[in-house]
């Protein structure tokens, strides 16, 4: 079914947790482990413009839904990110405008040059690398509601749990925006299947692998997605890829896995 | 927190609360019903109609400032989100404007040729030029950023107050107060930014100088229609009082930190048709 850009856009709020007791944390601290794999959650969330930007640079922005869909996106993520923010602030720790600046600045000039290339690969494409980008989405956005749910059934805090199922149903409208683009564009064309394919296999990374130190990416997916369980959901998130137009047989998530040292 | 002397003013402008109370769809606050009864005239339309594609091109304005260093500043980014926000319920409303007079809503009518003026060709480049072009500049572009988008919130302003000064509906006029009722707060927010970076950096002055004297206005009119644009500075600059109009947001700008009256008549200039 398509997708009602109309209608979620004015179903569109920012996350609410003025009803969770977040200073219940005060007497039960979250642990250490938890609190690493939020900070990352919180810090992905704060830099979804930096991704935007990536998306901004192709022809994608000049389609009016795509644009609607992103200025809604950019206002929910945020609010995941001052959602974290809150349960780590609780715990002493504060993820401050400052904070985030330096960890931007961090990122140098592998990073500058970042827009340039995608923009100059949106040329050289056109159209069909908004389906890239629609299908990149696609599986970012599938990989956060999984993180999210996972994080939610392996803590046993019932607050921090109800937060993360509320972030982790914003995150499913995400999906259904980015699967409905991706499915009408890679059905359309089979240039635009090939050139997805192609980038998702060499380049997919996990959400936050170009922003964050490699051993943090290391130790929250190990985290959330290790043993059988974590191999099971990873299968989940393969199968969701593989359904897209062209994407059959595609792991990106399980090479991803893989690459990381995870445990099966 | 860093021990160097904190250039900022000492009561900056309330990014948490501005984020956390942000304006969202208004639609049902508007009086819509009495369009029917007494609609607005063509012209009048055809000025809220440029009017909602101004507010409306924030993913256009924000791709050319996110390639830049402005997006390594997560306070701006965190302003720039809800703006992008607000903004696209003020579009809505002005659309919802326009659909109650009988016209369908601005997304589904292509916009007309744009001006392909030599003097703008440097506003149209792409977010490749941009990005180069921004490479050597680091957090200076900053401040041209929130200077820019101040003067844009007082033309726009002074535009807002055209149309709700010759219009003879209360019901238009009182969907402009509650839309400038909101662009207040961007315009604190870029008039706060714009003070400190300026007063901080004969850099950022140099650079704000230099874009000043290419810039285009509004942000974004080189991508609107030729037609658009004609309508929109003969009715907001044109003749003795439009050019007094023009010449008092130049006004505004020369009395900024590092800038001067020439400056301002430069942009004042820009403005009138």
């Amino acid at each position: 079914m398509a997708f009602d850009i109309d209608k979620y856009a004015a179903t569109s709020e920012r996350l609410g947790w003025d009803d969770l007791d977040l200073d219940h944390f005060r007497e039960q601290p979250l642990s250490a482990d938890t609190l690493r794999t939020l900070r990352y959650m919180a810090d992905v969330e704060y830099h979804t413009v930096c991704y935007t930007r990536d998306l901004l640079t192709t022809p994608s922005h000049k389609e009016g839904d795509i644009s609607t869909f992103m200025t809604m996106w950019n206002r929910e993520e945020f609010w995941h990110g001052e959602a974290l923010g809150a349960v780590l602030e609780v715990h002493g720790i504060t993820v401050d405008y400052d904070a985030l600046r330096a960890s931007r600045l961090k990122l140098g000039w592998r990073d500058r040059l970042d827009p340039i290339k995608q923009s100059m690969l949106g040329k050289i494409v056109g159209s069909d690398f908004v389906a890239v980008h629609m299908s990149w989405g696609a599986a970012n956005e599938w990989s956060a509601v999984s993180a999210y749910k996972r994080m939610a059934d392996l803590e046993t805090d019932p607050v921090l749990g109800e937060l993360l199922r509320r972030i982790a149903r914003q995150e499913a409208r995400h999906v259904a925006f980015y699967v409905s683009q991706a499915r009408a564009r890679l059905e359309k064309s089979k240039r635009a299947q090939k050139l997805t394919r192609l980038l998702l296999s060499k380049f997919w990374a996990p959400v936050g692998s170009s922003i964050m130190e490699r051993e943090d990416v290391q130790f929250v997916f190990g985290q959330i997605m290790s043993g059988v369980e974590g191999r099971k959901e990873m299968k989940k998130l393969d199968n969701n890829i593989a359904s897209l137009p062209g994407m059959k047989g595609l792991t990106i998530f399980e090479k991803a896995l893989d690459g990381l040292g995870v445990a099966a | 927190m860093t021990t160097r002397h904190d250039p900022r003013n000492e009561e900056p402008f309330d990014i948490r609360e501005f984020t956390r109370t942000a304006q969202g769809n208004f639609r049902a606050e508007l009086d819509l019903e009495s369009y029917a009864t007494a609609p607005l005239d063509p012209s009048t339309l055809e000025l809220v109609r440029y009017l909602e594609r101004l507010e409306a091109a924030t993913m256009e304005h924000l791709r050319n400032l996110l390639v830049t260093a402005t997006h390594k500043d997560a306070r701006v980014t965190a302003f720039l989100v809800t703006w992008a926000f607000e903004k696209f319920w003020m579009a809505d409303a002005l659309d919802a404007v326009l659909e109650a007079n009988g016209l369908e809503r601005t997304k589904t009518i292509p916009e007309g040729t744009p001006r392909r003026s030599a003097d703008e060709a440097i506003q149209r480049s792409g977010p490749i030029r941009r990005a180069v072009a921004a490479v050597g500049l680091g957090a200076p572009i900053v401040a041209v950023h929130m200077t820019t988008g101040l003067i844009d919130e007082w033309i726009l302003e002074t535009a807002y107050n055209r149309l709700r000064e010759s219009t003879s509906s209360e019901p238009l006029r009182s969907t402009i107060e509650r839309i400038q009722r909101i662009k207040q707060r961007h315009e604190q927010f870029f008039a706060d930014e714009t003070d400190w970076r300026l007063r901080d950096s004969a850099r950022a002055v140099r650079q704000v100088r230099a874009a000043l004297a290419t810039a285009a206005w509004p942000i974004g009119a080189v991508e609107r229609a030729a037609t658009d644009r004609d309508l929109f500075e003969e009715f907001v600059f044109g003749g003795a009082e439009g050019k007094e109009r023009a010449e008092s947001v130049g006004r505004r700008i020369a009395g900024l930190p590092g800038l001067d009256a020439r400056i301002g008549q430069t942009t004042a200039r820009k403005l009138v048709p």
